[in-house]
């Protein structure tokens, strides 16, 4: 198992490159200068500018400025964005934010999706299952920035249960709201993805060879139906955290959570080639440390994937 | 204002129940620091408000210039030496007096360009300040000077100080009022970084509790500010909510007391808070930019046609909370004339007629709109139907990012028009004209020049009699627009709500102040 560990660790490795490269190509073509974005409408003096651009390396050429963000991650010299921030300071403050956000999200989506799954998989075609297919289809069908406004002010400005906007009141009730209403977006295409696998899988010729032996129901459901259905909702699950953990950005602006995906955003307004790159990096990583779990989740339900 | 600031003064006890508190919304990222000689955008500059004071400033009921930190301010007979004598008894919020030196000493530390300080740009009149700015070549770090300070600025005593300008410049005295030139106390200047958060200021209000990175901005009542324009609030908390939209929120749910409208709002904020709203006069204007390098815009005459085929009554209520524009300034400066631009009524026969005069214009013509704001591509198209319809011209659009238009059109590769908006630095119309109309002047759009109006303006700057200058520089506008490099679109006004318990302050002269509100 170490093997295998360390065989995806290093495979990892020219994949970041790629990726990191790729993103801060990305950055460095968007057009505009960040300097003037930073600065608005006002005139910025000549010396001004000269002194942060040789600050920030914005005269280098472009391979100069990737390798000198990446020796700033790789060392743990993180610098100050644009605005004076110090980048060290401001990910102690954020990864808290997004993590708590993203944890309770997912487990209000997972709680969902699981229940309501394996309910509508076992009764199928009974009203919950309808309902279902109902519900995945309107909540495809509503956009995020929409719902997250109309829960803010349904729930936070006119029935006042949660608070409008920020973490003054901590965890869990800041992050609640937000959390729900990530959670029931996400939770129908869980579901639906879980019915379908159960639906497969109490058909398969191993479910009716256990049911000929005389099995329980109980347990060809748990140790015989569960694990195998499982299988293609762990991936799903899995990508769907990973991707979370880049910060989501429009429920952060709108909840105004200060956490990884409202930083994004501003580095990606700023152009800020080393702030984005960072963070990509650490998104990277996270997404690459969540799919080895995965694919170490997968030998645990499927012994015939088993990487020993 | 003086009589009022006794009551109910509960002097930082914290929650008594007379003591007066705001919480105030900004809707911006969190601040980083807070240093009012580096900051030149408008969330920092509010805070540096309640913190610092200004040397003058001008009177809300009046819009004449104050005194605040100095006692005079006096020009010499051409106004390019310029005294200033500080009052006696000011101190810093750390008990140190408030001397020439501190003044003297910080606007060098702003001046010196390898400091990188945003408001480096406002000295840049002074005499001395090339010096220390010399030009950087491409790519190169700019070093430290030799030379330190500005040769121009001289401590004559304890509490009196000398500019002297490179050119006469009448109108100096107004831009003392600017907050980004607040001095800053010796320990600060020795160390500005270990004070990012600490600031130590000379105004009404001090940090009530430690500042970490990203926390809301705690401000309490200090004593030592002895006026004039005491605020009435023992303590205000400034809260940064990024998204308008959300901080507007907060607002109807009774968690903040003051909020800008934003621009998604401007439709419904009378119905969503009735009685708990105002609004400003002003809050600058706003223009159609026609590149001066670009030859087929040349003739005058089709500016004109234009800007004569333009609505400007409908494309102000489509704007919202706007007024259609009548010259080049906006309508609260002094100064300022209703009648000033003879192109700006809509007339469609008169506009066809220009354009027939000029010799019509070839190709489809180009307008750039930011995408950025929500509103720029709508606001293109409005003028491009108008042009289209009333002109019979092709028009077509390009969306881009702000920052990028501002590139291409710096290097004129800009094709076509685009918007633009200005708003004062302080309150004169020279800081339309100059900035705007001055050849290389610092926000001149179009990139236009014209030495007729750069010698109205120098002759204006050297005027010492206020109203004979507003005279002069209303020649210059009137020649602006005969040129016409920008066309005048709307003047916009800024909505704010309000809780109950306060009123804010309303001047015709300086806007809207939650700073300055009064408590029910």
């Amino acid at each position: 198992m170490i093997r295998f560990i360390l065989r995806r660790a290093l495979a990892a490795v020219p994949i970041g490159v790629l990726v990191t490269l790729g993103v801060f190509a990305l950055v460095f073509a968007m057009p505009g200068d960040p300097l003037r974005e930073l600065a608005g409408d006002k005139p910025i003096p000549a010396a001004v500018l000269a002194a942060k651009r040789a600050q920030y390396h914005l005269d280098d050429p472009f391979i100069v400025q990737y390798l000198l963000s990446m020796k700033d991650i790789l060392t743990g010299h993180f610098g100050t964005t644009f605005a004076g921030a110090d980048i060290a300071d401001q990910l102690r403050l954020r990864i808290p934010v997004t993590l708590k956000l993203t944890l309770l999200a997912n487990a209000v989506q997972w709680t969902l999706g699981l229940f309501f799954g394996i309910y509508a998989g076992f009764k199928r075609n009974g009203w919950v299952d309808r309902s279902l297919l109902l519900a995945t289809l309107v909540l495809l069908a509503v956009p995020g920035l929409v719902a997250y406004f109309a829960a803010q002010y349904l729930f936070g400005v006119e029935l006042k249960w949660f608070p409008v906007s920020g973490v003054l009141e901590g965890f869990p009730r800041s992050y609640l709201l937000p959390a729900l209403v990530i959670g029931v977006l996400g939770f129908a295409g869980l579901a639906r993805l879980l019915r379908t696998s159960i639906v497969e899988t109490v058909n398969a010729d191993f479910v009716k060879t256990a049911r000929a032996k005389g099995l329980g129901e109980q347990r060809v459901l748990w140790r015989h139906i569960l694990p195998n259905a499982l299988l293609p909702v762990v991936t799903f699950i899995g990508l769907d955290l990973a991707g979370m953990f880049g910060g989501a950005i429009i429920t952060e602006s709108i909840f105004n959570l200060p956490g990884l995906g409202q930083f994004m955003f501003q580095a990606i307004k700023l152009k800020e080639g080393g702030v984005v790159v960072l963070l990509s990096t650490l998104a990277f990583i996270s997404f690459i440390l969540i799919n080895l779990l995965i694919d170490l989740l997968y030998g645990v339900l499927d012994p015939r994937v088993r990487n020993v | 204002m003086l009589a009022s600031c006794g009551d109910g003064k509960s002097s930082g006890s914290g929650s008594g129940s007379g003591s007066k508190s705001e919480v105030i919304a900004i809707a911006a990222d969190p601040l980083e620091y807070i240093n009012p000689l580096n900051e030149n955008g408008s969330p920092g500059i509010q805070i540096a408000m309640a913190m610092f004071a200004p040397l003058v400033t001008t009177d809300p009921e009046t819009g004449k210039l104050q005194n605040v930190m100095a006692d005079s301010v006096t020009p010499d007979k051409t106004s390019q030496t310029w005294t200033i004598k500080l009052k006696a008894g000011n101190t810093f919020q750390n008990g140190q007096p408030l001397t020439a030196k501190d003044y003297v000493d910080s606007w060098n530390m702003t001046a010196m360009g390898s400091n990188a300080w945003k408001n480096n740009g406002f000295f840049s009149k002074v005499d001395g300040y090339d010096a220390l700015n010399p030009p950087t070549p491409d790519g190169a770090t700019p070093k430290p000077t030799a030379v330190k300070t500005l040769s121009g600025l001289k401590q004559i005593d304890d509490l009196t100080f000398s500019v002297k300008l490179k050119v006469p410049f009448s109108q100096f005295g107004l831009t003392l009022q600017y907050l980004g030139l607040a001095p800053l106390p010796e320990e600060v200047r020795k160390n500005p970084d270990a004070y990012k958060r600490k600031p130590i200021g000379n105004g009404p209000f001090k940090l009530a509790a430690d500042w970490n990175a990203g926390d809301d901005i705690k401000l309490a009542k200090w004593d030592g500010y002895k006026g004039p324009l005491v605020p009435q609030a023992d303590e205000i908390t400034y809260r940064f909510i990024a998204n308008a939209d959300t901080a507007y929120n907060e607002f109807l749910a009774g968690n903040v007391d003051f909020v800008d409208v934003p621009s998604t709002k401007v439709k419904s904020f009378k119905t969503d808070a009735p009685d708990q709203w105002v609004t400003s006069i002003s809050s600058g204007a706003n223009y159609l930019v026609i590149p001066a390098w670009d030859p087929r815009f040349k003739n005058p005459k089709l500016r004109h046609a234009f800007s004569e085929a333009i609505d400007r009554k409908a494309f102000a209520d489509l704007v919202g909370l706007s007024e259609p524009a009548k010259g080049l300034v906006a309508p609260d400066m002094a100064g300022y004339r209703d009648n000033a631009c003879k192109y700006c009524d809509f007339d469609a026969t008169k506009a066809k007629q220009l354009l027939q005069e000029a010799g019509g214009f070839s190709g489809p013509l180009n307008i750039n709109y930011n995408t950025s704001s929500a509103t720029g591509q709508i606001f293109a198209e409005a003028i491009g139907n108008m042009l289209r319809q009333n002109l019979g011209l092709t028009v077509k659009y390009t969306g881009k990012q702000g920052s990028e238009i501002t590139e291409l059109a710096d290097s004129h590769k800009l094709d076509g028009l685009r918007f633009s908006g200005w708003g004062h630095d302080y309150p004169s119309i020279e800081d339309y004209l100059t900035p705007m109309f001055k050849s290389n002047g610092d926000a001149n759009f179009a990139q236009y020049a014209n030495p007729a109006l750069d010698a109205v303006l120098a002759k204006g700057d050297a005027e010492p009699d206020p109203e004979k200058a507003i005279k002069l520089y209303q020649q210059a506008e009137d020649i602006a627009l005969e040129d016409m490099p920008l066309i005048p679109l709307y003047t916009k006004s800024n909505a704010y709500l309000h809780s109950a318990k306060i009123e804010p302050r309303v001047s015709k002269f300086v806007g809207v102040s939650a700073l300055w509100a009064t408590f029910n």
